[in-house]
């Protein structure tokens, strides 16, 4: 038997609330740490990460101990100190993140259409536009806060153990922060527009996974048709790896500049609209 | 509380209008919305949301425009309870209306504690920390009139409270929405396709088909106007003459040992006694019989086949 107030106080006032978009974005956030997946992926990226750390602190060791000395040309030829050692500080993180991005993003819209609340959402004073900014700014602040530490971590290790001379760059965040910033952005915006797509959660899941993989598939079914290399930009996977090469100035990054920009334009465009469209108020439902 | 004059929503894809020139002037109250699926109820609504801008006419709900730029602000100051779940079913009962709560424009700690008190307003206290994918029906309904409530608005939208409710559920939250028109002095309007539950708490009434407005105003007026059946009896039986002439005043329904049921063809009973001196009857005897709202609604909707259907 249910128990009733007496009566109902009046609300506090309704113009101390915060934004929107993040109050819908610390909603996600609580939903993310009541999932739980945290765990599985905390332990998998902080693995990543020790190796990391590890490896910059072996190569200082060889640089610094006189008893390793013998080793130092052979250190020197696998642990290069250049470009492409900054840029790598990135890769095996962004693969596990596309997983991670497919198993939170997928379901970012798709259980407000499952749950119907969207409708109910713009029925509050909050607008499509306030609702896509916040999923496609959770989708993109999480591979973000992901890769962080990726990037200063053994930033911040390198200049404790060799100061300016070691084997992070100084200068390495002012050139991976960027990257991180559009390769986030690139998975955010598949991750909604995914998501937008989809029915269900669990089918959101696919519809990330299956169209990174698929787009993927289909850049190189066109590379090997027709020779034409150019068709990797519209390959997400190589577009997030190719960042970071292209703002740590690799010599052979995996695409130039401009068909990188053009690919992630074209992504981040197409599926932030297929979001927009998908999300719109619908007049059949409230 | 809300003024619409020749009001007209038009969809983009559809040709015809989803509502067409509707006037109408609605005092804070509870008012009654009434009318078959796809009369209009929905588009109604959104429109009163400001989620559908008038495409003529136009109006204000608590003296904001209708389609006007502000119109977010207004969402503010409205509840929405709507017909469909809408649950976060991962959440539990406190957590969703504090979320919708900060939605509304409530600080997070305020909306925190305001959530606690709205739910205890609702009958949810003891069970407001689980998740409410395990809550009944009954329950999963207070949620939702909890989350219209969070931020005490001035008026809050309805869409079949009752919707699944056994009966003495019904009762529950029938009592409830009077509570929150009687102690929190917020405008209702209640959307419902169950009659009785419109009877027992509404003070005005408006009944929608295929876009306009049947018919609208308070509920005592309304039956008022509508109510045309009369039971007549004479002192002496009115012969063949007499009989035939009172269908001037409407159809006959039934009669038997000189006791007419008529119903009157307009909504006018001291006809009956013009009628009666001038054919020479004496009328001992006039009652109007008050008609249930089901059968006022029917009249609204379908006035033709109405008198048919006692």
């Amino acid at each position: 038997m249910p128990i009733y107030a007496p009566t109902l106080p009046p609300a506090p006032d309704l113009n101390q609330g915060q934004p929107p978009a993040l109050v819908l974005m610390r909603f996600d956030l609580a939903r993310l740490w009541r999932q739980k997946i945290g765990r599985f992926f905390g332990f998998a990226f902080l693995m990543v990460l020790i190796v990391k750390l590890t490896v910059i602190y072996v190569k200082y060791l060889l640089d610094t101990n006189a008893a390793l000395r013998p080793m130092q040309d052979f250190a020197k030829a696998v642990l290069s100190q250049g470009a492409e050692f900054q840029a790598g500080l990135l890769d095996p993180a962004s693969y596990l993140l596309w997983f991670l991005v497919a198993l939170v993003g997928g379901g970012l819209v798709a259980r407000d259409t499952l749950y119907r609340v969207r409708p109910l959402m713009y029925a509050h004073p909050v607008s499509p536009r306030d609702y896509l900014v916040a999923k496609l700014g959770f989708a993109s602040a999480l591979p973000f806060a992901v890769l962080l530490p990726f990037v200063l971590l053994p930033w911040a290790m390198s200049l404790m153990v060799a100061g300016l001379h070691g084997p992070v760059w100084p200068t390495a965040p002012l050139r991976l922060l960027p990257a991180v910033a559009v390769l986030s952005l690139l998975m955010g915006a598949m991750a909604v527009g995914a998501s937008a797509m989809a029915a269900t959660p669990r089918a959101g899941v696919g519809w990330v996974l299956g169209l990174v993989l698929g787009t993927s598939a289909l850049a190189s079914l066109v590379q090997g048709l027709t020779g034409f290399v150019g068709a990797q930009a519209l390959n997400p996977v190589l577009l997030a790896q190719t960042w970071p090469q292209l703002f740590v100035g690799m010599d052979r990054p995996f695409m130039g500049w401009f068909p990188a920009a053009l690919g992630t334009a074209f992504h981040i465009g197409l599926w932030t609209f297929v979001a927009a469209r998908r999300t719109l108020p619908s007049e059949a439902v409230i | 509380m809300i003024a619409f004059e020749n009001l007209e929503v038009r969809y983009a894809a559809a040709a015809a209008p989803a509502l067409k020139g509707l006037t109408l002037s609605l005092d804070r109250g509870i008012v009654g919305l009434l009318g078959p699926n796809g009369a209009g109820k929905s588009t109604l609504l959104k429109a009163l949301l400001g989620l559908l801008r008038p495409s003529a006419g136009g109006g204000t709900v608590l003296g904001i425009p209708l389609g006007a730029p502000e119109s977010a602000r207004l969402r503010g100051r409205i509840g929405y309870m709507p017909e469909y779940d809408a649950l976060i079913e991962d959440a539990t009962a406190y957590e969703q209306v504090a979320f919708w709560g900060e939605l509304s424009g409530l600080a997070p700690e305020a909306a925190r504690d305001r959530a606690h008190e709205v739910l205890y307003f609702v009958g949810l206290d003891e069970a407001r920390y689980r998740p409410v994918s395990g809550y009944s029906t009954g329950m999963r309904q207070r949620v939702k009139l909890a989350q219209a409530l969070v931020h005490s608005p001035e008026l809050v939208f309805l869409d079949e409270p009752t919707n699944g409710l056994d009966p003495d559920g019904r009762r529950r939250m029938l009592d409830l929405v009077l509570r929150v028109h009687a102690e929190l002095g917020t405008g209702v309007i209640l959307a419902s396709h169950l009659l009785g539950d419109v009877e027992r708490v509404a003070d005005q009434l408006v009944i929608l088909d295929q876009g306009q407005i049947k018919a609208a105003g308070s509920m005592a007026g309304l039956r008022r106007a509508l109510a045309r059946r009369v039971e007549l009896r004479f002192l002496d039986p009115l012969d063949a003459a007499q009989e035939a002439a009172l269908a001037e005043l409407g159809a006959v329904l039934e009669s038997r040992n000189g006791l007419y049921d008529l119903e009157l063809a307009e909504a006018d009973p001291p006809a009956v006694f013009r009628w009666a001196e001038a054919m020479g009857a004496t009328l001992i005897q006039l009652t109007p019989r008050h008609d249930r709202l089901d059968e006022v609604l029917l009249r609204a909707l379908h006035p033709a086949t109405a008198t048919t259907g006692a």
